[in-house]
């Protein structure tokens, strides 16, 4: 199917549909949320962080899940089954919430993101930056995503981080146009977060990338 | 992210036995000088072996993005993507305000801190891991 770099509403949630199913067989946490008052909806991905670099290990946690985990701290936990151990105090844990939403005025998929400690406080914008990695921080401030703000997420009515959508468009046309020639089963959401994700200290499993070129 | 030492560009040849010839072959085309950025080397005939600390990677430029005159290279598999990225900047010469990114099967960008080695075992084929580059225009 002929697609153009931008895409609406309908697109975006198949592409979503698609990300979340493989994020159920590789157990990755992303849900689908609908606004209560129309049919949009947005995917959405909660996980805690351990701020000390302890880690804390859960038996529930994927064994199929080929790639070590890139950043040593990050643990992808199912909400339900968090437990704060003991050793570790509340502010050690971060919460970190992740919501793809779609915008119509740029057509093109937008990340909120925000962090808060377990007991509800949120983070700042720059203790949010003191938790992400090195490596990633050189890649925000160069990198084409225009600014980071805080914006009121458009279905929740809450303050979120935004990584400004502006530039989308810049630097997933050159990706997507080679990679149609070859594959045409591309996934738009899959290669979008990829490249924005770790940025924020979200990381997906290399998994996604086979999902991704089989058309799963 | 762990500052990985830099070998030198010029490393002997992993294994001794064989008479392959030079490991350090210089790229069939000039090129600009190699940076000094490091585990990388011009792709060779290294025999396939198991314990081959080495992967070969076929760089591909995607859109505006400068070709590579040496596409071919020998990268140590612990080398993230990260490290890879900064090589072919400074390879391409790129100014700071550009931002280069990777991609694994041409649309997916593995995070900066893998390392190549995983992305060999899970895409390669043929012996080789091709990885598609492309710039970008950072914000400013």
């Amino acid at each position: 199917m002929e697609e153009d770099e931008f895409f609406g509403e309908k697109t975006f949630q198949r592409y979503c549909a698609e990300f979340i199913k493989h994020s159920q067989q590789i157990g990755d946490g992303w849900e689908w949320r609908t606004s209560k008052d129309s049919s949009d909806g947005y995917m959405c991905k909660t996980h805690f962080q351990v701020k000390n670099g302890t880690v804390v290990s859960h038996p529930g946690t994927s064994a199929h899940e080929q790639t070590c985990l890139p950043m040593e701290e990050a643990l992808e936990l199912p909400l339900d089954d968090f437990e704060v151990p003991e050793t570790m105090a509340a502010t050690d844990v971060i919460k970190y919430e992740y919501h793809v939403l779609y915008s119509c005025s740029y057509q093109v998929p937008v990340l909120y993101f925000r962090a808060s400690f377990l007991d509800g406080r949120p983070l700042a914008l720059k203790d949010v930056w003191e938790g992400v990695h090195d490596c990633y921080k050189t890649r925000l401030l160069q990198g084409p995503w225009g600014t980071i703000t805080q914006q009121e997420h458009p279905i929740l009515g809450q303050p979120f981080c935004v990584l400004h959508p502006c530039k989308t468009d810049e630097f997933m046309t050159p990706v997507l146009k080679n990679s149609r020639k070859i594959n045409g089963n591309v996934n738009y959401i899959t290669s979008w977060l990829s490249v924005v994700g770790p940025v924020v200290g979200l990381n997906l499993p290399l998994s996604y990338a086979r999902a991704a070129s089989q058309g799963e | 992210m762990a500052e990985e030492p830099e070998s030198a560009l010029q490393l002997p040849p992993s294994t001794a036995a064989d008479g392959e010839g030079p490991t350090e072959v210089s790229p069939e085309t000039a090129t600009p000088e190699p940076p000094s950025s490091a585990a990388v080397s011009p792709g060779t005939e290294e025999p396939a072996g198991d314990t081959k600390k080495k992967i070969d990677i076929l760089l591909k430029a995607v859109g505006d993005t400068p070709i590579m005159k040496t596409k071919k290279w020998a990268v140590e598999r612990t080398r993230t993507i990260q490290g890879l990225i900064d090589f072919i900047k400074k390879f391409l010469k790129l100014v700071a305000s550009e931002q280069l990114f990777i991609y694994v099967n041409q649309s997916f960008a593995p995070s900066p801190d893998q390392e190549v080695g995983t992305l060999y075992e899970c895409f390669g084929s043929d012996g080789k891991l091709v990885l598609h580059y492309c710039k970008s225009q950072a914000w400013g």
